[in-house]
């Protein structure tokens, strides 16, 4: 155990876990990474390229390395940070990406052969033969790519949104952040502040320095029982601010038991949608490294993750340790490990004029160039004045100064802007409206800086918004100004990484600059560097500076690559929602659904609603024996179906003639009272958009029915055109789709039926004739809507009841109606129905058809104009000879497959000599084959005539004879009886 | 009296009514709804004595109350009217108005809290992007849940109202059975 005294866990309580099968244990309060370190366990997993070991690098959510797959069975999760997994009881942890031991790893041999693996390796090798692609190279790299491993199983937990509201959001908790929240809280703002770490504090929790001459947990704890007393504060630890999008909303994912073993009944995530007024960024910065040879060792850490383990988790990586730094923060590391018992084996210092701060040997002037150590670092290798010697050490600090996290602020195409005197980004214009940086993320690094820039901060964001606040008594703090030497890589020839996730090193950019790949969006994507799962957090401002020195440019005139979200990973779990299944998405449920499944009924969705398909009866084995079945019962005798999912829109006002006048191409304003009319409606580009009836039930009062499938546009098409296009005229919409439970009552003995459930209402084809409508009452006294028209091509009605009643009124329908052979029929019956009768529905009616294709070419009036008139008679459509015909085999026993094909007989089924294609088709119970509808070049000249419908999908080709589309009743006596 | 017998939203015989700790859900089958729109020039009425709200207003009169829908456009609201002809009632006090029969349009949801105005509060950022702190009593307004349209009415600081379309009214029960659910297991979550 390399634990050191003091830190910031709970040794009063032990937590078993295990890594890769092996058990440990560690207090509350460690991380997965601290308690590895805890116990000695440097290697922690294998490079994603090269396979070569590693260990922990940073202390937090930048880590490159550090990858786990944790937990088991369902819940196993690839890809973990161990850096900021929170350890907890029977925690389970595995490594990744090796075959074989993680000591032992077969695929190393990858490390042999490196020299053929250098960047745009695959780009230039996998080029030729061009056939093994597909089925060799890629199966054999997908195979060996990829970190960790799914389960392959479903997810097991709860996952949850939510949606918050703020006057100042507050990304951070470190000394800036909480200087932000209090300042901001107390002047009585709503102020949300959030934090990614289980414990607020930030880099306060990795310091040793005091705050007003104490230890900074003792000031970290009174603001936080102050902030326990603000209502108006909300304080989310745990939780990532992973992305700024637009009109001030941010992403933020809160891990509400990630810490836990199972989630019990928590969920597991929680997906919050801040929207705020202003926000603060003050997440802090990121240490760099400075790349030189083998610089990946386990070991081989930053030196401030390595003073964060020391203060906060009293653990270090070695007993004997040593730093390589080009800044003063180096120094710091060494000096709280030399305060906390570690021998430190030197601080090997680029800048030749560096004074030691503390008890420990000093190598100014001097770099590391090499290390040793198979599975873990044993040596490094100092170089000063050309002379080198090894230094014995299990664990290396580097430092090579801090990069501001700017990436929030980088968001909306923000660019960051390079500080000379830092020698780093820092925040720049252009980012989110309304978000302010503080602290080190700004690049104030000092602690007194941090905490003065997020008070400052809060403060002038609320004079913004009128919200007067006054700046808090602050404590004392460390105040040390910034030392740092530019210093980017250690030359040498093996290799050095710079990006350790995705293997890309010193060299790599070398070559990318070589072949000419040199802006830095090219030589991200050539390299991949940056692209890993933590976006380069840790490499991408040091390979800039690589590429400029091979350039001869400076930083900023290299730039930066694109910001964008997610900050870090997020899990598509969370952002997914958390229901499946079945409640995916909502389902809407037609009046007589819970009726309909109770006969059995098998459900089809159509588009949110889920409809009957039909109800199979005992001793139907088959679909099309029970659709057959209802298809010809309802021809014989009555039929009766939900048909409530028709869009209903009530039109009222003293101009509604005139709107549904200009809305429909054939006229509507002469319709009378108490009467229907069939109308269809174009596209503003002449195209028709949809069909349906039109009745008027008073002077003012219209109600106008759309199809299913288009109920939601045709609405807003009419929302559209009443508060748009025609402001001037008086209608109101509504629609009442929902209110009325409308059922289909279809068939010869659909009368003899309703005559059993009106109340006192003339329903003799002279009292209410074909096309006729009316309000009346059944059923003693319920309150119904009546029209007398027809989808099946059948003596026909509709009738409409409150939808509360829909069920009973089926229920009474089919009881009244055993002796008439009343039989519910579905959606497949109803599609049977209308193609026997030749009526257009979605299929025809689909976005690539008019109304002279349909047959209809004389139903767009020119005594007026309305929507799409003018443009249904341009040239292009009325030169089209397409027009709807029905479809039927020679040979009976061969199908009609919808999207086949029309082609004249003996010709080649080419785009060339296409002729058409058929839109519905089924089984004809009355015409005893298939038959279809479909649209047919000079269609209507060519009734007789055979024609060749070609399915190439199912290598089908059926000889078509082309009739008129109305297989039933072509007349029309059947309605008017 | 019609001899049929009603079911409803959630297909019941009766209302559905559940408890989640602190929190309870009622779906009101009871409330009659009508949406009321004037007719240009048309001064706005009194109707049933109710004063008429402005945008973003829910007014209460006794068993009536009236939410702004739009310009010149409002949904009437009438407590255990649903099986009268509450559409015809309101008609009658605007003459002139153009009134549609809502009450079987939609399903409506009470929701109270029997420990003030905090369940409320959480239940509302679960399930809506509405900044509660700015909806108070008064208040109503439309948006989405879960992809479905609703309106939500602030009746009082521990009463929300969410009305939501009739033949959605399983999946809108679901949503909100799950979010009180999760609040009820951990209310400070």
């Amino acid at each position: 155990m390399t634990r050191l005294n003091g830190g910031l866990i709970d040794r009063s309580q032990t937590l078993s876990f295990s890594f890769d099968g092996k058990s440990y244990r560690g207090h509350p309060g460690d991380t997965l990474a601290s308690a590895l370190l805890a116990n000695d366990q440097r290697l922690v997993g294998r490079s994603f390229k090269y396979h070569r070991p590693r260990g922990v690098i940073s202390a937090g959510s930048e880590e490159p390395n550090a990858l786990v797959e944790l937990r088991n069975g369902a819940r196993q999760e690839p890809n973990t940070r161990a850096t900021v997994t929170e350890l907890f009881e029977g925690l389970v942890a595995n490594s990744q990406n090796h075959m074989g031991r993680l000591e032992f790893d077969l695929l190393a041999v990858n490390d042999w052969l490196a020299p053929f693996f250098a960047a745009g390796f695959y780009y230039k090798t996998f080029m030729w033969p061009k056939a093994f692609w597909e089925k060799l190279y890629e199966p054999a790299i997908r195979r060996a790519a990829g970190l960790g491993s799914l389960s392959l199983q479903p997810d097991p937990d709860a996952y949850d949104k939510g949606f918050l509201h703020c006057d100042l959001l507050v990304i951070g908790g470190g000394a800036a952040g909480l200087a932000a929240a209090l300042t901001a809280a107390r002047s009585g703002a709503q102020v949300i502040l959030v934090d990614e770490d289980f414990r607020l504090g930030g880099r306060l929790l990795a310091e040793s320095h005091a705050l007003n001459d104490a230890p900074a947990v003792g000031w970290i704890a009174g603001v936080e029982a102050e902030f326990a007393t603000l209502p108006n504060l909300r304080v989310m630890r745990r939780t990532t601010v992973f992305g700024a999008y637009d009109h001030g909303i941010f992403g933020a994912v809160e891990r509400v038991s990630d810490h836990l073993a199972t989630p019990g009944k928590r969920v597991r995530q929680t997906l919050w949608r801040i929207t705020t007024k202003h926000s603060i960024l003050a997440a802090g910065a990121t240490e760099r490294h400075i790349p030189f040879a083998n610089n990946d060792r386990p070991g081989v850490m930053l030196a401030g993750a390595m003073r964060a383990y020391a203060n906060r988790w009293a653990v270090s990586a070695a007993q004997r340790v040593a730093i390589f730094t080009n800044n003063n923060d180096g120094h710091r590391t060494a000096c709280d490990l030399v305060a906390k018992g570690v021998d430190i084996a030197g601080v090997i210092d680029t800048r030749s004029d560096a004074k030691s701060l503390g008890a420990y040997p000093l190598y100014a002037g001097a770099v590391v160039s090499n290390s040793r150590g198979r599975l873990g670092l044993r040596k490094i290798e100092v170089t000063r004045n050309g002379q080198t010697q090894w230094l014995s050490c299990g664990a290396l600090g580097v430092s090579g100064g801090w990069n501001p996290n700017v990436h929030l602020s980088s968001h909306h195409r923000g660019r960051p802007v390079w500080s000379e005197a830092l020698q780093a980004f820092v925040p720049g214009i252009g980012g989110p409206p309304g978000l302010s940086v503080a602290g080190a993320a700004l690049g104030q690094g000092s602690t007194q800086a941090a905490l003065i820039s997020g008070a400052e901060a809060a403060r002038d964001a609320l004079v913004d918004l009128g919200i007067p606040a006054t700046l808090p008594v602050l404590p004392h703090a460390e105040d040390a100004p910034q030392t740092l030497q530019s210093y980017w890589h250690v030359p040498g020839k093996p290799r050095a990484w710079v990006d350790f996730q995705n293997d890309v090193t010193v060299k790599d950019i070398t070559l990318a600059h070589q072949e000419n790949m040199r802006p830095v969006e090219h030589l991200k994507r050539w390299t991949t560097l940056g692209m890993a799962t933590d976006q380069g957090k840790t490499a991408n401002v040091t390979a800039l500076a690589v590429m400029a020195e091979l350039t001869g440019k400076s930083i900023p005139e290299t730039g930066t690559t694109m910001f964008r979200p997610p900050y870090t990973g997020v899990s598509l779990s969370v952002l997914g929602g958390g229901d499946s299944g079945e409640d995916f998405r909502p389902r809407r449920l037609t009046p007589t659904h819970d009726w309909a499944a109770a006969q059995g009924a098998v459900f089809v969705e159509a588009g949110p609603w889920m409809r009957a398909q039909y109800y199979p009866r005992a001793g139907e084995t088959h679909w099309r024996q029970s659709v057959d079945r209802e298809v010809l019962a309802t021809r014989a005798g009555v039929g009766l179906c939900d048909v409530t999912t028709l869009g209903k829109v009530d039109v009222q006002g003293a101009d509604a003639g005139e709107f549904l006048n200009r809305i429909y191409a054939n006229g509507m304003k002469t319709l009378q009272v108490g009467r229907v009319r069939y109308g269809l409606m174009l596209r503003e580009d002449g195209f028709a958009y949809d069909d349906g009836t039109c009745a008027r039930l008073g002077e003012d009062h219209y109600v106008v029915t759309t199809t299913t499938a288009q109920a939601g546009a045709i609405y807003r098409h009419l929302e559209f055109a009443r508060q748009c296009l025609w402001p001037e005229l008086e209608v109101h919409l509504i629609s009442t789709t929902d209110a009325w439970a409308q059922i289909a009552v279809a068939g010869p003995k659909s009368r003899a039926l309703l005559e059993q459930v009106v109340d006192d209402f003339d329903l003799s084809n002279a009292g209410f004739p074909f096309m006729a409508c009316a309000g009346l009452t059944v059923c003693n006294g319920l309150r119904a809507r009546l029209f007398r028209i027809s989808f099946s091509g059948e003596l026909a009605y509709e009738i409409a009841v409150p939808a509360r009643y829909g069920t009973a009124l089926m229920a009474r329908l089919v009881a009244l109606g055993k002796d008439l052979g009343a039989t519910p029929y579905g959606t497949e019956a109803l599609g049977v129905l209308r193609i026997e009768k030749g009526h257009a529905a979605g299929n025809e009616l689909n976005g690539q058809t008019t109304a002279q294709m349909l047959g209809m070419g004389r139903m767009v009036s020119t005594k007026k104009d309305s929507v799409g008139a003018v443009m249904s008679r341009r040239e292009g459509l009325v030169g089209e000879t397409r027009v709807l015909v029905g479809l039927q085999p020679l040979d009976p026993s061969l199908p009609v497959v919808a999207g086949a094909h029309l082609f004249a007989e003996g010709a080649a089924p080419k785009t060339e000599t296409d002729q058409g294609w058929i839109t519905s088709a089924c089984f004809s119970p009355h015409v005893g084959s298939a038959i279809g509808l479909g649209f047919l070049a000079d269609g209507a000249a060519r009734i007789g005539e055979v024609v060749v419908a070609a399915n190439p999908l199912e290598r089908q080709s059926v000889k078509l004879r082309v009739v008129p589309p109305h297989f039933v009743d072509p007349e029309g006596g059947r309605l008017r009886v | 009296m019609s001899d049929l017998k009603p079911i409803t939203a959630l297909g019941g015989a009766v209302s559905r009514a559940q408890s989640f700790g602190a929190l309870s859900i009622v779906e009101n089958s009871g409330l009659a709804l009508a949406s009321l729109a004037l007719r240009d020039g048309m001064t706005p009425p009194i109707p049933m004595g109710l004063t008429l709200p402005g945008p973003g207003g829910w007014t209460t009169g006794g068993d009536v109350a009236a939410f702004w829908t739009g310009p010149g456009q409002w949904m009437i609201e009438a407590e255990g009217k649903a099986e009268e002809d509450f559409a015809a009632a309101l008609a009658a006090q605007v003459p002139g108005g153009f009134v549609t029969e809502q009450t079987d349009g939609w399903v409506a949801f009470e929701i109270s809290s029997a420990a003030g105005e905090g369940p409320i509060r959480r239940l509302m950022e679960k399930v809506v992007n509405v900044d509660v702190a700015g909806f108070a009593p008064g208040c109503a307004t439309r948006t989405g849940l879960e992809h479905m349209s609703v309106f939500l009415i602030r009746r009082a600081e521990d009463r929300l109202a969410i009305i939501g379309m009739r033949t959605l009214a399983a999946s809108l029960w679901h949503a909100l059975e799950t979010a009180a659910t999760r609040l009820q297991d951990h209310p400070a979550a």
